[in-house]
């Protein structure tokens, strides 16, 4: 299997979520939880033998989500409950979540009322991170989650089943950590969307079979030459719990640009952080939850002594970015709260960034690629009155 | 159509008289905050719950964020703050309340804090809003309230203490579950209690003083009290014509919020006395009482004495509402005043938003019944996200248990751009016509 194989099969359970699950499903016959984003450990369900899934966006335009939700909700809130009013999620035997957003809260209690008969399961993760107590009431946020998890599957989840979960999810992370130092140093020039791919893909398919594919395609990597950025290179930021569009992050580097780095949550911020393999797996949990947000910090979580826009700044000069892209899906209020703080930032820094508003419902692609040349433009006479 | 031709006549609706004394009692409470810098006082400022009893005990002066928005926004005074903040980066879809507080807390910095800004203008309640000294955030089920606190932290460059309460959303989904009861009710009770301890000893380290609970004692006594008057003086509401209206109860949510307590309890005493006697005398909220609704959905603080009027003048008693009979200390049998801390932390925790649909949902339609309402009108808080989250869900209930209409109109709590006034004239028009139909169709 080339390298393009191993994209391509990535690249079709991304664009096909629940098609992968229900086949997942037909082969195996085992369960398949459905989780919300950010913070879900699916390590729990996997060392309960389920497929653990991150539910994803749909390209669907939203029709009855619309008696649902108002218009006013983000994307992928709104594309939830649209999905679950038309009965896609009929191969989900549970969902699961824990992230406190409020937008997500509403979505999660229409969806329970929509499917009287899919067990959706909540428990609260602290979003405050820094508080004496952070830690413990994490450690009880994920037990709780894994009892109820047990309840719902009739089964006891042992320790020693989800520390080797734990070692496979941590595994895999470290691949595509693995791929991303490569995508710096120019040795795997992978674009934004097949990047895109290979995250999601992770979020989706089950953990062994993702894994393999992945060493393949680290190993095809390795050794490799560096070539030479094309254009300029541009760091892309933001957009949590749904995937931006492939149209527009092939957009963005059809104009001339290097995609370099990300914290995208389908991106780096799903792989940035490792579960601890040693002691109390439910600990090491709360502790994997915590780090992290001091290691690409999140602004749906607060931490006062973490700032989002230094992580910034340092990962584009780590990764000699010369620019940034801020992604923001419309109506999120966390990255809206964020945002001029960033700005703030960038401008003393004396950083270029451009910010693009994204939508569930498409965007006007050329009117946007005015703008990001127009952007490119600036950043490379700057660049070159500097030089 | 006879509504639009009552439209004309121009009926107002026939306000409480003792809800004046709420007016003054805020603008005394508003000159308190703007003078306590020069009285040498600590300010905290705080969002969500109602954490002032424990600050005003310690002697610390107060301000809720939500409170002085809605108070800039019903002096038709928001929007200056509204603007400093969208010039920083905050977007409009954003919770009003804290963009309009934002924005005063981004005029305060640039005012007093570099003094690179202009000088500033004694009347612009923008600029003088006093910055903390601490920040404590107690917001429960909003995720806005979290972020809101640790942005205003933020903009103050972090030099400002800050202390997080995290109040868990009551999930309910164990058969044990319900309103005030259950497994969780009672874990997420010791939680949020543990916390408000936590928090004292916050309080304390700010003052430099040992935490005096006698007086907290005291005015937690004295909050009790007025709330039981105030739930007596709603539950009067009942009667045919309802003496008070929702917009009567929104007019007194500053007392029992936010201001000093002293003057609390004698305001309900006299709100209450007020509407036993029009009660007795069969004097109702709105001129000619046709039909009863429920609100649902937080205030357009812009246009409170508005809505107040245009119902009216649909001889529409709005009686009963999510927001006003929902929160602020309704559940005072949970508090004793000699340890109050508990029942504290359980009351935060019954905010209007913070149960699930399915509890949510059946109070609700609990109070519907109880108000014999013959509609719903559902205001749809284009910013206000927590209030919206369930509102398809509360209509569609509403139609198959009780089936009654229902209407939604768009607005928002502080940001005026959002509401279209012709858009809620014909919707309630035409609810107001299906409920006639109904009747028409129940006499035949």
């Amino acid at each position: 299997m080339d390298r393009q194989d191993i994209i391509g099969r990535f690249a079709e359970a991304a664009q096909d979520p629940l098609g992968y699950a229900k086949a997942w499903k037909a082969r195996t016959g085992r369960q398949v939880i459905g989780s919300f984003p950010m913070n879900f450990p699916g390590e729990l369900a996997h060392a309960a033998g389920a497929l653990p899934m991150i539910l994803q966006e749909s390209d669907e335009a939203i029709t009855v989500g619309h008696g649902v939700l108002f218009p006013f909700y983000c994307g992928y809130t709104r594309s939830m409950v649209d999905q679950a009013a038309r009965g896609r999620f009929e191969v989900l035997d549970a969902i699961m979540f824990g992230d406190h957003c409020v937008q997500l809260l509403g979505m999660a209690d229409a969806i329970r009322m929509k499917l009287p008969g899919t067990r959706v399961i909540f428990f609260q993760l602290i979003s405050s991170m820094n508080d004496p107590w952070t830690q413990g009431r994490s450690e009880e946020s994920f037990a709780k989650l894994r009892q109820e998890l047990e309840e719902f599957l009739g089964r006891p989840v042992e320790d020693a089943v989800i520390r080797e979960s734990t070692r496979l999810f941590n595994s895999n992370r470290r691949l595509l950590r693995r791929l991303y130092e490569m995508r710096k140093e120019g040795t795997a020039p992978l674009t934004s969307v097949e990047m895109q791919h290979i995250v999601k893909s992770s979020m989706i398919m089950d953990k062994a079979e993702h894994t393999a594919l992945a060493e393949k395609l680290v190993a095809g990597f390795e050794n490799g030459t560096a070539a030479p950025s094309r254009g300029l290179r541009l760091h892309l930021s933001g957009h949590f719990c749904q995937a931006p569009k492939p149209e527009l992050l092939a957009m963005i580097e059809e104009c001339g640009v290097t995609v370099v780095g990300d914290d995208l949550f389908h991106g780096f911020r799903y792989i940035s952080t490792d579960v601890p393999e040693e002691g109390d797996p439910i600990a090491a949990l709360a502790r994997w939850y915590m780090d992290r947000n001091t290691g690409v910090p999140c602004p749906t979580r607060v931490q006062n002594n973490v700032d989002w826009d230094a992580f910034l700044l340092k990962a584009m000069r780590e990764e000699r970015a010369d620019g940034m892209i801020v992604l923001m899906a419309k109506f999120c209020e966390p990255h809206m709260y964020y945002y001029p703080e960033v700005k703030e930032a960038f401008e003393k820094a004396d950083m270029p960034h451009l910010l693009i508003e994204t939508e569930h419902e498409g965007m006007a692609l050329e009117s946007l690629k005015t703008r990001v040349e127009t952007f490119v433009e600036i950043v490379k006479r700057r660049e070159a009155a500097l030089a | 159509m006879n509504i639009a031709v009552q439209h004309a006549t121009g009926k107002k609706a026939n306000k409480l008289q003792s809800t004046r004394i709420a007016g003054k009692l805020v603008n005394d409470y508003w000159e308190m905050v703007w003078r306590a810098k020069e009285e040498g006082k600590l300010i905290c400022w705080y969002e969500g719950s109602a954490i002032n009893p424990f600050l005003e005990a310690a002697g610390i002066c107060w301000v809720h964020g939500e409170a002085y928005s809605a108070m800039l926004a019903a002096r038709h005074q928001e929007a200056k703050a509204q603007q400093v903040a969208e010039e920083r980066g905050y977007m409009r879809e954003l919770c009003s309340y804290a963009r309009t507080h934002l924005g005063c807390a981004v005029s305060n910095q640039r005012l007093r804090g570099d003094g690179a800004g202009a000088a500033p203008d004694d009347d612009d309640l923008t600029w003088k809003l006093p910055a903390p000294d601490m920040i404590i955030s107690a917001y429960a089920y909003c995720s806005t309230g979290q972020q809101w606190d640790e942005m205003t932290s933020r903009i103050f460059g972090k030099k400002v203490p800050i202390f997080n309460v995290s109040i868990p959303w009551i999930w309910g989904s164990k058969p044990d579950s319900g309103y005030l009861q259950g497994q969780e009710w009672e874990e997420t009770s010791d939680y949020v209690t543990r916390q408000l301890h936590e928090m004292i000893a916050f309080i304390e380290k700010q003052t430099g003083k040992p935490y005096p609970w006698d007086r907290l004692y005291e005015l937690m006594a004295d909050i009790k009290r007025a709330s039981e008057l105030r739930l007596e003086a709603m539950d009067l509401c009942t009667a045919q014509p309802a003496p008070a209206s929702f917009f009567d109860w929104v007019v007194s949510i500053a007392p029992i919020n936010n201001l000093p307590v002293a003057g609390v309890k004698d305001y309900f005493e006299t709100v209450l006395a007020e509407v036993k006697a029009r009660v007795a005398s069969g004097e109702g909220a709105v001129p000619d009482e046709r039909y009863r609704l429920f609100f649902d959905g937080i205030m357009n603080w812009n246009k409170v004495g508005w809505l107040a009027n245009k119902f009216a003048n649909y001889d529409a008693a709005v009686i009963a509402g999510r927001y006003t009979h929902m929160a602020f200390w309704q559940e005072p049998n949970l508090i004793d005043p000699n340890a109050p801390v508990r029942g504290m932390a359980q009351n935060f925790l019954i905010c209007p938003n913070n149960h699930s649909s399915p509890i949510l949902i059946k109070l609700i339609m609990d109070l519907c019944r109880k108000f014999e309402v013959d509609g719903m009108v559902i205001h749809a808080s284009r910013t206000c996200r927590a209030f919206t989250n369930p509102q398809f869900l509360i209509a569609e209930t509403a139609h198959r248990e009780l089936g009654i209409p229902t209407s939604m109109f768009e607005g928002d709590v502080t940001d005026e751009s959002f509401y279209k006034d012709e858009i809620l004239n014909s919707r309630v028009e035409a609810m107001l016509e299906a409920i006639d139909s109904r009747r028409i169709a129940g006499a035949a």
